[in-house]
């Protein structure tokens, strides 16, 4: 401790700017770590706190996935010995025409049993509003709102909203305001209650309810009402505690979460990197101070603390700091997510508040401090091996590195093939893991060799450009390959961070349009919701027959979707006429036969999967596939897997008559229309909104239109990954900087040389130009070649560990192209600055420096 | 000619120091002078300030009647590069850089042909006696090998001013007096103007002028 007060502390105050740039590493790593984790999180407290709110006093819930259940389903539950209060609900999110407003979640409820299970809290309108079930039954048009909402908007008790509904725009009473607590804090205060029966007929539910909230009657527990509703409703029908539902959500956001992962990691990796340089190079200058210690008696041990309790302060201080940027990170990342959540997954959700988990928090303060101290360990161990009276010599540098390079070209030569041997002689994932990460250390242990060759086939190049300037540029890089390898080596990282998402971004937009162009081809797609993702309303099955009779239709495809739950992972039904599609869509399966695995579906004798499905959930044609149903199990082989990207989970395809069957649900989420030959797309359009205009809220989409919405989407999934790209090359520049501001110091007198022999400010700016545009060019170089091995690696995680996507491997040449000038560029603007610091010295103080 | 009118240098720090208090002196054109003092005397402060690495405090420094106090940095450079060679104690070669690189460095700041460059780079060190040596690194010569590549680097223009800082201070004493020898023969054969700091009077005596600086102050000037 006394070593750190009176050695550390006095060097870190001296070379403020640089310690200040060491420390940006960590917090930039950190930041990204806590930002991206506290916006899912908070994203995930947001749908937990709504579903929590909303659930009140409900000790369980009953549902079907998303399909929800026929009514009388209610009366078994309430006839269960261990139920005391078994209430219905239905929610459905619904635009409100208020500008600004965003979405309503509309809860629907039985108003009579409800209240024992959640309080509505009134502060405007008469309690008998709710303690009278007739008012709500009697008047279907009744609503109640949050005071937040009714504040925000100007509404009062007694005021008319207008609602998106199923049945076109619908005008609404509010009956009532709750106060801003509890049920009326859920969804951001945007939410409304009104009756079940009354939400079954706006929604188009039929005689079906989405769930059951019920409480455990006194003296059973929880357990046992499980158990009893369980074997009272059979397996179709999940008897859940509400927070299980933020599990569901959590599992249906895995991918995204992964993402974040592998960003973070990258991240705090590359930050790791600016720490190693700045600590290796700090040895190197302190190598005199080292030896005065160790001639004053300091022990190698006590050396090795010194640089270890440096790094874990620049740790501990710079994770803290990064801990604050993340969070303030973390309320713009949490928008962004929060939109990608209604958009992919059609989970509407908002995240006003941040909320930040302090295992999370603490857990990057502990990774920040590890991944510093991890980083400082190479460079400890050099300070540690410092020999005294070399150092002491005037003029004298001692060698630190001396014969590693042989040892880390044979260690990587030998973790090269142990990688490919993971790659070839194993199916496991364990192995494949273990074979990316010795790929990635193998390319780390390979960076100096290769930076240091790489320069010197360079030096002649820059040379041959500016003699002087050149040389000396290509010199600075090849006489200090540690210092110019942690730079490359950052820079490397993100860039190979960059290919992999870019080619993984190209590849997957690459095969939605394939998809689309074979499977999405109707002329147009009728929903019932602007956002074709949301599935809370929807259609009465005999919209079919009716949309066949408009002029200029040729056929209409029903289509019921709907996420089940399936081995404990929501996943997306598709049911409709089978037969039907099997004569529009133009697609090749991945298994199974075209000429018969689309009768055998519509015969209600197999299903098709998705390939992501089959892939995530290890199945393959011919499996039996049992999927558990409202009303039975179904048990049939799959008979074909397809290629689908309707949901990042996978899709189940069958028969809409299996589903029907199956779950007692004859309603319609989307049709597909396809027009007569002679049809004219803008005219059928019109007809069927001027065929529904005031019966029904219907959407009318082109084909263009849908192929625009889904590519937006696509768009949005990979925009998060350009913030996380964005920061790594932000990283990247830092380690620049840093390499340069010590490369600066590093070489003083000789800069002072070059002054002193007549080099003009012109010309030592223009050496350190070159230097860093070197640095750029050679972390390109490797970075363009690990993010081509790295392409590969992410691309079999996306297809086996995340969306069980196939993607064809195909390097982003593209992003390459536009990767050149960015880092040159980058690296260019990094160097301004200690271009002028270079200059601007004193030039005696730099032919004396030392 | 170097003229020095009223030179004064302070430094700032947590208390001022005056280095060289109102130096007034003239070294004429092909001249060999010696300064010498003990350490702090203000020496090397005196070398710093006539070859516009520094600059006064107050006074004026005039290098071939051109005053340098109203130059740039680039300006003083221009100086350095047109009128001026250096050649240091401790050497101050590149250590990436062959000889013949090192030698050639201020020819190809001023922008001569690489062919022009490696023929007077050629020249100067078959000159110091080092044609033997030019594709080496400054680590693999000696330390008198080192000094001969600096005092060629210092020649590479033919300045017509060399100002050396202890020259001999990092050498032996065998070595110290080759190159003393060296430096009085270039001076003899290409008639520059020399001005070399010495702690060591047998290389003080071996200049026609010695001027002694204490505490700031020219406190005797010797001509021969």
């Amino acid at each position: 401790m006394m070593l750190l007060r009176l050695i550390s502390w006095p060097y870190f105050r001296k070379h403020i700017l640089r310690t200040l740039l060491t420390t940006a590493g960590i917090v930039l790593g950190v930041a990204v770590f806590v930002g991206m984790h506290t916006a899912n999180q908070s994203v995930l407290f947001a749908f937990n706190h709504t579903v929590d709110q909303i659930a009140g006093k409900t000790e369980l819930q009953i549902t079907a996935g998303e399909t929800g259940f026929n009514e009388e389903v209610l009366e078994t539950v309430q006839g269960a010995a261990t139920v005391a209060v078994a209430v219905p609900a239905i929610e459905a999110v619904v635009d409100t025409g208020i500008a600004g407003a965003g979405s309503l979640l509309v809860l629907g409820t039985d108003m009579t049993g409800d209240r024992s299970l959640r309080d509505y809290d009134l502060e405007e309108g008469d309690d008998a509003v709710i303690d009278d079930p007739l008012v709500f039954l009697a008047q279907a048009d009744s609503l109640i709102l949050t005071k937040l909402f009714a504040d925000a908007h100007g509404i009062a008790t007694g005021s008319q909203l207008a609602l998106g509904t199923a049945m076109g725009e619908r005008r609404f009473t509010v009956r009532g305001i709750m106060a801003s607590s509890g049920l009326a804090s859920a969804f951001g205060g945007n939410l409304a209650v009104m009756d079940i029966y009354a939400a079954q007929k706006m929604f188009g539910r039929g005689r079906t309810f989405d769930r059951i909230d019920l409480s455990v009657r006194e003296g059973r527990t929880i357990a046992e009402a499980q158990t009893e509703l369980r074997t009272l409703l059979g397996p179709g029908f999940q008897v859940d505690a509400p927070a299980n539902r933020g599990q569901q959500f959590e599992a249906m956001t895995a991918a995204y979460g992964m993402m974040i992962n592998i960003s973070s990691l990258f991240a705090l990796f590359i930050g790791m990197f600016i720490i190693y340089n700045a600590f290796s190079i700090a040895v190197t200058q302190r190598r005199s101070e080292i030896g005065i210690l160790r001639a004053l008696g300091a022990t190698r041990g006590q050396i090795r603390a010194l640089f270890l309790g440096e790094s874990a302060i620049t740790g501990l201080v710079g994770s803290a700091a990064g801990v604050l940027v993340g969070l303030v990170l973390a309320r713009g990342i949490a928008v962004t997510i929060g939109a990608l959540m209604r958009d992919v997954y059609g989970v509407a959700q908002r995240a006003d508040d941040i909320a930040s988990d302090p295992l999370v928090l603490v857990g990057a303060l502990l990774i920040g401090v590890t991944t510093s101290i991890i980083a400082a360990l190479i460079p400890a161990r050099q300070a540690a091996a410092v020999d005294p009276v070399q150092a002491l010599q005037k003029g004298k540098y001692q060698v630190l590195s001396a014969g590693e390079s042989r040892v880390r070209a044979v260690a990587a030569v030998v973790l090269a093939a142990i990688s490919v041997a993971c790659l070839f002689t194993s199916q496991s994932r364990l192995v494949f893991y273990v074979g990316y990460a010795l790929v990635v250390v193998m390319v780390l242990l390979l960076g100096p060799l290769l930076s240091l060759g790489l320069s010197r086939l360079l030096r002649p190049v820059l040379r041959f450009m500016r003699p002087v300037e050149g040389a000396l540029a290509a010199d600075s890089l090849i006489q200090t390959p540690r210092r110019t390898s942690a730079s490359v080596a950052a820079v490397m990282l993100s860039l190979a961070l960059v290919v992999a998402f870019g080619g993984m971004a190209r590849a997957s937009y690459d095969s939605i349009i394939v998809w689309m162009d074979g499977a999405l081809n109707p002329d147009l797609f009728i929903a019932p919701s602007q956002d074709i993702v949301i599935r809370t309303l929807r259609f009465p099955p005999e919209m079919a027959g009716e949309l066949e009779q408009i002029d200029g239709i040729a056929r209409v495809q029903a289509v019921r979707n709907a996420r089940i739950v399936y081995r404990g992972t929501p996943v997306m039904i598709v049911a409709t006429d089978t037969l039907s599609l099997s004569e529009t869509v133009h697609a090749t399966p991945v298994a199974g036969d075209p000429s018969t695995m689309w009768r055998e579906t519509h015969e209600g004798r197999g299903v098709i999967l998705s390939d992501n499905l089959a892939e995530l959930q290890r199945l393959t044609l011919g499996d039996l596939f049992e999927i558990d149903a409202p009303h039975g199990v179904i048990r049939v082989p799959i008979v074909g897997v397809v290629v689908d990207y309707s949901d990042q989970q996978g899709t189940i395809l069958m028969d809409r008559t299996l589903f029907e069957h199956y779950w007692h649900d004859d309603t319609i989420n989307v049709f597909r229309v396809y027009l007569q030959p002679w049809a004219q797309v803008p005219d059928v359009k019109a007809r069927v909104l001027e065929r529904y205009a005031g019966q029904r809220q219907v959407f009318v989409l082109t084909n263009r239109e849908l192929k625009d919405y889904i590519l937006r989407v696509t768009d949005q999934w990979f925009s998060l990954s350009s913030v996380q790209i964005a920061v790594a090359v932000l990283v990247a520049i830092l380690g620049i900087v840093n390499t340069l501001t010590v490369s600066i110091t590093d070489r003083r007198r000789e800069l002072g040389v070059l002054q002193a022999v007549g080099g003009l400010r012109a010309q030592i700016r223009r050496t350190i130009w070159m230097e860093a545009l070197t640095i750029g060019l050679l972390g390109l170089i490797l970075g363009l070649a690990f993010g081509a091995v790295n392409l590969y690696y992410i691309l079999q995680i996306v297809h086996h560990d995340i969306a069980g996507m196939r993607l064809d491997y195909v390097f982003p040449y593209r992003v390459a192209l536009y990767l050149i000038p960015t880092m040159l560029g980058s690296a260019f603007v990094a160097a301004l600055w200690p271009a002028e610091s270079a200059v601007r010295g004193s030039l005696v103080e730099a032919l004396e420096y030392e | 000619m170097i003229v020095l009118d009223r030179v004064s240098k302070q430094f700032a720090g947590k208390r001022q120091v005056t280095a060289l208090h109102e130096v007034s002196l003239t070294i004429n054109k092909g001249d060999m002078v010696s300064i010498v003092g003990p350490s702090g005397s203000g020496k090397s402060t005196l070398l710093n300030l006539v070859g516009g690495l520094d600059r006064p405090s107050s006074g004026a420094v005039h290098i071939d009647g051109e005053a340098l106090a109203g130059l740039t940095d680039d300006g003083l450079t221009r100086v350095r590069r047109d009128k001026i060679g250096f050649i240091f104690q401790f050497f101050n070669l590149l250590p990436t850089l062959s000889s013949l690189e090192n030698v050639g460095l201020p020819l190809h700041l001023r922008g001569w042909s690489r062919s022009k460059v490696d023929a007077r780079s050629r020249e100067l060190l078959q000159l110091v006696q080092l044609g033997q040596r030019l594709t080496h690194l400054p680590e693999e010569l000696s330390g008198g090998e080192r000094q001969r590549v600096a005092i060629a680097r210092a020649l590479s223009i033919y300045p017509p001013i060399l100002l050396a800082d202890e020259p001999t201070g990092n050498l032996d004493s065998r070595t110290g007096a080759e190159i003393l020898a060296l430096i009085q023969d270039l001076h003899t054969r290409l008639g520059s103007t020399v001005v070399i700091v010495t702690h060591d009077m047998t290389v003080a005596e071996r200049c026609s002028r010695t001027i002694a600086l204490k505490d700031g102050h020219v406190v005797e000037d010797v001509r021969r």
